[in-house]
């Protein structure tokens, strides 16, 4: 076996065009043999288009990568070999069993029989499912079919996993059952896990570094606390504001110890330090312009916060936003995943 | 062997679907049965109105004659009488009868002084099957007219043509057996091999297995083979069925089996290659509804199934020369009713494996697995 790189995946200036529309724009970045290497963004930021380049199933148009240490577009092959995926729609067959629908994936690989038994029997204990592991498929929740999957992808021990939305459609429980697992996963397997997210919390808790995109272009990347720092002010303030906001907004700018002010959704979102000790200045200040606090609240700065600050909207605004884009527009929703 | 595990998969999942088996051999069933009862090759029951204005001798002769239509072996004709021409004529323009046959009151008199006899056939020429039958039939009553009696001998001055049949009887139901098995072969074909490549596309399963070290011989291969172990268990069964709904004996086809198995193989092959050049292109199934009527159209009855190539026009016979249903149909017909051997089928299995062959790697050379 060939010694593992250590950069497991590196992609320069990749761009991927459907006609005029531009999905993923001149992205270059590296993930580490090891790491937990997240891509943060909304539905249609062009995380999925990536993931199906990095896995070959989408040409790019143009830049390169190396996946595995394998040139990608050279030998697909080599690398298919060497990575798993997950992919963000649930691709096990109804018509066969959990059992079965691991076997035959690990025969796509050519695993050895009594190998293959062995861990698809490991693999069933580790996602809770061997009591179900002969049933049909078609029989399981969306959870359960997703922790499958997972341990579908793991069944021939890839250097390197990609999870595109792997708890996308999950209830908060099973959320975390899978989290739980892939946080075992990378301790059991050492492997270097690559996974897309529009879930900020996911992001948070799971990987050591993230890459925030937007539009198909990266805005941001680091670890979360090197994001977090980017951005200033380690508390926001948000204010529900009785109309007129202008005066109100304009006073609170001025303030020296406010370092940014947006506004969604009708709300004042006010980054500053030692928000709890501002917060009646905050208050006073207000009422000084004319206005009204109608509610507040006080939180530290989060990633949905450096998303905001990079982009001027939050995650959920730029979700609703791109869908009925490509609904109205007759795009395939793929593209723009 | 990878391809193994593709095979598996699609054998699996095929046989959780039992309503998919249980139609895919009731279907060729059913148009055995409907169409073998529906054409029979010969028309009967042709409803015939007569209005007999004379009524003299001849045309007392000339009634005779037509009942012996309606009550001959064939039974021809289903005769109804009236006295009303009006209501005759009436009667074949809303259908009810296909012709009215109005004999006028002097036709016996003329008859007998040889006075340019003559009676009127109103044919509802629309159906052009049924009117031409009524008139040839109708025809040959009125020449029969003034034959006074049977004849005991031979006439030694008439010409006599012997016919000799080379191979058994094959009645018109049983001469549809080639077609409904090649039938079979086109549905599985249909609905096994690519089709599935297609269903998977369109429920986004076919990534599970894109990203896998999978090659497109596998994948192409894998599938076609599953599709050709369907298709011929499928069209196998429908082989028996078929015979024994057409009554060809057990003993005659027995022996004929492996060589049967042979054709049903190759053909299936072929077809099942072509399906996927074909739909292997497509990623939604409504596109296989649409093709599928097509497809059996330009394949099927240009097939030599239901009617013989020589009465094709040129440029029909000239399609059917690269039509693998036709070569299909002439091996199974040559091997069913002929009792040939290989050697007679050596062209058809030729081309047939020829076809299989180009198919097969034009499949697998346009198969794309990344867009």
């Amino acid at each position: 076996m060939a010694a593992e790189p250590a950069t497991m995946v590196e992609v320069h200036e990749i761009t991927r065009k459907f006609g005029d529309f531009v999905a993923v724009d001149h992205v270059s970045f590296d993930v580490k043999a090891g790491e937990i290497f997240g891509f943060l963004g909304p539905n249609g930021a062009g995380k999925t288009t990536l993931i199906r380049m990095l896995t070959t199933l989408l040409t790019p148009t143009s830049g390169g990568a190396m996946v595995a240490g394998v040139e990608l577009t050279e030998k697909p092959a080599a690398v298919r070999r060497a990575i798993g995926v997950v992919p963000q729609a649930l691709t096990s067959d109804l018509d066969l069993t959990g059992r079965e629908n691991m076997d035959i994936y690990g025969r796509f690989y050519g695993i050895p029989a009594e190998q293959l038994k062995e861990r698809v029997k490991a693999l069933l204990e580790l996602v809770n499912l061997t009591n179900r592991a002969d049933e049909l498929v078609a029989a399981y929740s969306g959870g359960m079919r997703r922790r499958l999957e997972i341990a579908r992808g793991l069944v021939h021990r890839p250097r390197l996993l990609f999870l595109d939305e792997p708890t996308i459609g999950l209830d908060p429980q099973s959320r975390r059952l899978v989290w739980q697992f892939i946080d075992a996963m990378r301790q059991s397997e050492r492997m270097t896990i690559f996974l897309t997210t529009h879930y900020m919390e996911e992001a948070e808790a799971l990987c050591d570094r993230i890459a925030i995109i937007d539009a198909g272009r990266i805005i941001a990347m680091g670890t979360p606390a090197e994001l977090k720092t980017s951005v200033a002010g380690s508390d926001v303030v948000t204010l529900r504001l009785a109309p007129p906001l202008e005066p109100a907004l304009a006073r609170l700018t001025g303030l020296p110890f406010v370092h940014s002010v947006t506004v969604e959704d009708g709300e004042a979102r006010v980054a500053l330090d030692h928000g709890a000790e501002h917060l009646p200045r905050l208050i006073e200040e207000v009422a000084a312009a004319g206005g009204k606090v109608l509610a507040a609240t006080i939180h530290e700065l989060s990633l949905e916060d450096v998303f905001i600050h990079y982009t001027g909207k939050s995650i959920r605004q730029e979700e609703t936003k791109k869908v009925s884009f490509l609904v109205g527009a007759g795009i395939p929703q793929k593209w723009g995943r | 062997m990878r391809m193994l595990a593709v095979i598996d998969r699609d054998l699996k999942k095929f046989r959780r679907n039992p309503l998919v088996v249980g139609m895919s051999i009731i279907m060729p069933l059913l148009y055995l049965v409907i169409l073998g009862n529906s054409f029979q090759g010969k028309l009967h029951h042709l409803p015939l109105v007569v209005v007999d204005l004379d009524p003299g001798p001849s045309s007392r002769r000339l009634v005779e004659n037509l009942h012996a239509l309606e009550h001959g072996a064939l039974e021809l004709l289903t005769i109804t009488h009236l006295v009303d021409d009006r209501q005759a004529i009436a009667g074949v323009a809303s259908g009810e009868f296909k012709a009215a046959l109005v004999i006028p009151p002097d036709f016996s008199r003329r008859q007998t002084i040889a006075a340019r006899p003559e009676v009127a056939l109103f044919l509802d020429n629309s159906d052009i099957i049924s009117a031409d039958t009524l008139r040839a039939a109708i025809q040959g009553a009125v020449n029969a007219i003034p034959e006074e009696h049977v004849a005991i001998r031979e006439s030694n001055v008439m010409v006599h043509l012997r016919d000799i049949n080379l191979y058994p009887k094959v009645d018109y139901f049983q001469s549809l057996v080639p077609g409904v098995v090649i039938m079979a072969i086109f549905l599985g074909a249909l609905t096994t091999g690519a089709f599935n490549l297609v269903m998977d596309r369109f429920l986004g399963v076919d990534e599970s297995y894109l990203m896998t070290p999978l090659t497109k011989a596998d994948i192409v291969g894998g599938l076609i083979v599953s599709g050709l172990c369907i298709t011929t268990i499928m069209a196998f069964v429908i082989f028996v069925a078929s015979m024994l709904i057409t009554g060809i004996p057990f003993s005659h086809w027995l022996g004929r089996t492996p060589m049967v198995l042979v054709i049903v193989v190759l053909t299936t092959l072929g077809l099942q290659s072509l399906m996927f050049l074909i739909l292997g292109q497509f990623h939604h199934p409504r596109i296989v509804g649409i093709l599928s009527g097509f497809l059996n159209v330009i394949l099927f009855f240009p097939s030599g199934a239901v009617y013989p190539i020589a009465s094709f026009p040129g440029w029909l016979r000239g399609f059917a020369r690269f039509n693998p249903e036709a070569y299909a149909v002439h091996a199974l017909k040559a091997v069913l009713f002929k009792d040939s051997g290989f050697a007679t089928i050596l062209g058809d299995l030729t081309f047939l494996l020829c076809f299989t062959a180009i198919m097969l790697v034009l499949a697998v050379v346009t198969f794309r697995r990344a867009e």
